[in-house]
């Protein structure tokens, strides 16, 4: 097995979680997202044995999903909404920019492994936007400007911890919502920040 | 009984039963609508949309798929409507857009249901003037299936398939969209003993078989009906010829066995008939060397010897004759010889198996019908893998399995009882007390059951499996299926007084009681654990006469070898299987050479010896083999021809074994024999010959410790045969035991009765050093 036992040790807490083992693919293709940065044969071999289902099976479902990614991706994955109300918002230019300054085309990696670049259907934050997301941390009514100082801090600091709060304050704008509780803790890895997945982390 | 629905379709009033599919109630109704995704053997899925239908609701009509849709009683229903050949029109042109216009040169045209339905309910023309979408044409996902994804409608048949019938899901949707495509994961090939049912189910000529593909167009072939003779499951199959050479075999869809399915190799393991090898005159030994003559000098030869009153007789008979020849030689022992004849079977694990007066035998359909399924026989997937699917078909239906002994770890993935070794000792024993095993009690005391009964390997004691018997026959309201897995065994059982085994073949036969001994498309030599004392036995007899396709280890030993017609499309013929179904063997392509059928050579051979002979046709033979039955239910030609008895008659009938009860032979090695093996039919079937070359063995944990086995490889040595295979190390096999696939190649040359020494492989030894 190319898990280590930590991983699997996981592993077997969040099957105990469903009454049948291959439930539990969902969050544990997220748990090689978060080893790896993608999802790799290797951990496709380890889930289908955990959950006792064919290789193929794994592959299915994790190629269905967007957010399963097939190739490797860099530290931090920036996703630009496209969709309508960020385009009315004006995201196309935030994408242009992002793309100016990391050198991406979508869906691309750069070589250093830091950026990975993607223009995505809508996010979930119409009411900020144009909305963006860094490792699936949030940040609403970013400029092309921000965004680019976004990027910039990005490389400049490389956070082990994105916090969707954080960057709110320093790049964001409007907000969809000025009631959500305050929350320091953020994704460490390229998959979305869950709990009982441990993919996230309070930032000190 | 449950009421009926009526609905109306198309103005038309019919009847349906409650919960049916609207498709499937249109379909018993004779009203056809056009589909791709479904088919009746698999759940459905609304995947293509061809089935749309027009159904009257209380909000005005609306279009719904009739396969996910069932029947409601005042339903009303159009099928032809304007909105729905609109929407047929639509539905074929979305799938059009990206299927590639290469029909010229796809096996599946002019069968293929795409273009039919096109053809039918198409639009005339195309719109579409974009680039299609490419794939690389075909891809291999196994030894003996290609995929062309371009061709494919994503019907998801062949994965509904792998996944709910085979149980063996290697392959399924990767990606979404309009990226979606079938495939197998990346070093993991389609290897499935059914992966050839996903061919013929394919609505298009996406998936394709190496052995048909490109071999004949469907218009020029002829077909005939006939019953594979490969195990004694008796699957319906239909042949497929053109230009006199066989070129294809399909499932029939027979209820009552194996609706529609059947495993690659009864499917694929026809290609030896047009292989080059193939005997085609008979052969004679002179100074120990095979010369060719003329079959009419056999039969005056041989006749000379018959004509002799005290000439002694004796015959082995293999698993792929039909009941005419049976018959043929049973007629040909009564005549030249006064006393009781035994017949040896070719079959080193016949025992006298449970068909005693009070025991109550089953059918196959019996294990849908039945509150358990016990299990305790040889490995029924590698064996009878038909079975295998109908027992898996009624685990789905909720009938509980309970499963004995490592012999059969194939089925304990789906069993909800699986007493491996903790239960079943190294000796082929239980253990325990089975009536006070917990789940015996839950599932299956009181119950009704369907036990399926055999030895495992050839070193089980008899009384093993005759102590399960007892307590279920005591305990339960049991019906028994009795599991010899080997072609026409029941055949043989049905039309022939007194048969034996191989051991008691090797007991018998002797230069004293044989002067003559016929071996029948058996190769005992080849393929049994009495392989080294059978061949010595042999080279001992003045006269061995063997009748095959091809020469092999046995008929090398003998003195005449006679080339015979197969009963795969060569000749005409009955054939029994598991349950006493009897069902039609048919002729369609010509044999060649100078070759006979079975009892075409035994009639020609008792005409020529002057000795008076009763049945000189098939039809004689035919009508002799049943003339202990009443006419209405006696499956001879005629009535076999009969629409209704398409599908074969059951007659149960209480064979007569006369096996000598056989204790345990104490060794480490437990002989099974894998689906693919090294006989000479597969061998000579190119696309399959090389599925059952791995020479392998599974060792039980605690003598992989004994002999220092960790991984690799591993040679086996006794007296001057060396041989290196591969091994595993299993978990579930009992201690002190190895598993030996006896039908692959060299293996068989062991006596695994005696001591066999293990080494790791020098190989890995050096390896391990650096």
């Amino acid at each position: 097995m190319s898990w280590d036992d930590k991983l699997l040790k996981q592993a077997k807490k969040i099957i105990k979680l469903y009454p049948q083992k291959r439930s539990a693919i969902g969050p544990l293709l997220h748990l090689a997202q978060s080893k790896d940065g993608y999802i790799s044969d290797d951990s496709i071999a380890v889930i289908s044995e955990l959950v006792g289902i064919t290789e193929v099976q794994v592959k299915s479902v994790s190629t269905f999903y967007s957010m399963y990614k097939q190739e490797p991706t860099g530290k931090y994955l920036l996703s630009v909404c496209k969709s309508i109300s960020c385009e009315i918002n004006n995201s196309s230019e935030v994408i242009n920019k992002v793309q100016e300054f990391t050198g991406l085309n979508n869906n691309e990696t750069d070589e250093e492994k830091l950026f990975t670049f993607e223009a995505v259907e809508c996010i979930g934050a119409c009411g900020g936007a144009p909305a963006v997301q860094v490792n699936y941390e949030t940040v609403e009514g970013v400029t092309s400007e921000n965004a680019v100082n976004l990027c910039k801090w990005l490389k400049e600091t490389k956070p082990e911890v994105v916090v969707a709060d954080e960057m709110q304050e320093n790049f964001g704008g409007i907000k969809s919502f000025d009631w959500a509780i305050q929350d320091s803790s953020g994704a460490t890895s390229t998959a979305p920040g869950f709990q009982t997945l441990k993919t996230t982390k309070v930032k000190k | 009984m449950s009421e009926k629905v009526n609905l109306n379709v198309n103005g038309i009033e019919i009847e349906s039963d409650p919960n049916k599919l609207l498709i499937e109630a249109c379909e018993d109704s004779g009203i056809h609508i056009p589909r791709f995704c479904w088919h009746k053997r698999l759940d459905p899925v609304g995947m293509c949309r061809m089935c749309l239908v027009e159904v009257e609701t209380p909000r005005g009509k609306i279009l719904v798929p009739s396969c996910t849709t069932e029947v409601g009683d005042e339903m009303v229903v159009d099928t032809e409507s304007d909105v729905v050949k609109k929407a047929q029109e639509g539905v074929l042109e979305f799938l059009l857009i990206n299927h590639p216009l290469d029909c010229p040169i796809c096996d599946k045209a002019g069968e293929c249901p795409l273009q039919d339905q096109t053809m039918a309910y198409g639009p005339g023309e195309s719109r579409f003037v974009e680039e299609k979408r490419h794939f690389e044409k075909p891809i291999n996902i196994s030894e003996i299936i290609l995929l062309d994804r371009e061709r494919c409608i994503l019907c998801a048949r062949c994965t509904r398939f792998s996944d709910e019938i085979s149980g063996d899901p290697l392959i399924e949707f990767i990606q979404r969209g309009n990226k979606t495509e079938v495939n197998t994961f990346p070093n993991e090939p389609f290897r499935s003993y059914f992966s050839g049912n996903t061919v013929q189910i394919c609505p298009v000529g996406a998936l394709t078989s190496t052995s048909y593909r490109f071999k004949a167009r469907p218009w020029d072939l002829k077909s005939t009906r006939s019953t594979c003779n490969g195990c004694s499951m008796g699957c319906s199959i239909e042949l497929n010829s053109s230009q006199n050479k066989m070129l294809r075999i399909l499932g029939v869809d027979n209820d009552a066995v194996n609706q529609g399915w059947i495993c690659d190799k009864g499917r694929y393991n026809f290609e030896y008939l047009n292989s080059d090898s193939r005997l085609k005159n008979p052969l004679k030994k002179m100074d120990n060397e095979f010369v060719e003559i003329e079959i009419q000098d056999v039969y005056s030869e041989l006749s000379e010897v018959i004509k002799d009153k005290q000439t002694k007789v004796n015959f082995l008979l293999g698993s792929n004759l039909t009941n005419e020849d049976y018959v043929a030689f049973r007629e040909f022992s009564e005549i030249i010889s006064q006393s009781e004849k035994s017949f040896y079977l070719n079959d080193d694990l016949l025992f006298k198996g449970f068909f005693g007066d009070n025991i109550e035998l089953a059918k196959i359909d019996d294990l849908n019908s039945s509150d358990a399924i016990v299990v305790w026989a040889e490995d029924l997937k590698e064996k009878i893998p038909v079975l295998y699917l109908r027992i898996r078909q009624a685990v789905k239906n909720g009938v509980k399995l309970v499963v004995f002994g490592h012999t059969n770890e194939t089925l304990s993935d789906i069993a909800d009882v699986y007493y491996g070794k903790e239960t079943v000792s190294e000796n082929f024993e239980i253990v325990k007390d089975v009536s006070k095993l917990k789940e015996i009690k839950d599932l299956v005391i009181g119950k009704n059951i369907t036990a399926i009964l055999g030895k495992a390997t050839p070193y089980q004691s008899d009384e093993s499996v005759t102590k399960l018997f007892e307590f279920l026959n005591l305990n339960t309201n049991s019906k028994v299926l009795n599991a010899y897995s080997k072609g026409n065994t029941y055949g043989a059982f049905k039309t022939l007084e007194n048969v034996k085994g191989l051991n008691d073949f090797v007991n018998d036969i002797s230069k004293e009681s044989t002067d003559l001994l016929f071996i029948v498309g058996a190769d005992p030599v080849g393929r049994s654990v009495y392989s080294n004392q059978i061949k010595s036995i042999i080279k001992g007899l003045d006269i061995v006469v063997s009748l095959d396709n091809f020469n092999h280890e046995t008929s090398e030993q003998a003195n005449f070898v006679i080339p015979i017609s197969s009963t795969l499309g060569e000749k005409e013929g009955t054939f029994t299987n598991i349950e006493f179904r009897t069902s039609r063997i048919d002729k369609l392509v010509p044999s060649p050479g100078q070759t006979v059928s079975d009892w075409e050579f035994i009639t020609s051979l008792m005409n020529f010896a002057g000795l008076t002979v009763k049945t000189n046709s098939l039809e004689d033979l035919n009508t002799k083999a049943y003339e202990n039955l009443e006419d209405s239910v006696s499956p001879v030609f005629d009535n076999l021809d009969k629409p209704s008895n398409l599908d074969g008659m059951v007659n149960v009938s209480k064979p007569k074994i006369s096996s000598s009860v056989r204790t345990l032979i104490k060794t480490m090695f437990f002989t099974g024999e894998k689906l693919y093996g090294d006989s000479v039919t597969v061998r000579h079937s190119d696309s399959i010959s090389l599925l059952g070359s791995k020479k392998y063995i599974e060792v039980s944990e605690s003598l992989a410790e004994k002999y220092n086995l960790t991984s690799g490889k591993c040679t086996l040595i006794q007296d001057e045969l060396e041989v290196t295979v591969s091994y595993e190390v299993s978990k579930s096999l009992p201690n002190d035991l190895i598993y030996v696939p006896k039908n692959r190649r060299d293996l068989n040359k062991f006596d695994f009765s005696r001591e066999i020494n293990i080494i790791p492989s020098q190989v890995k030894e050096a390896l391990n050093v650096n």
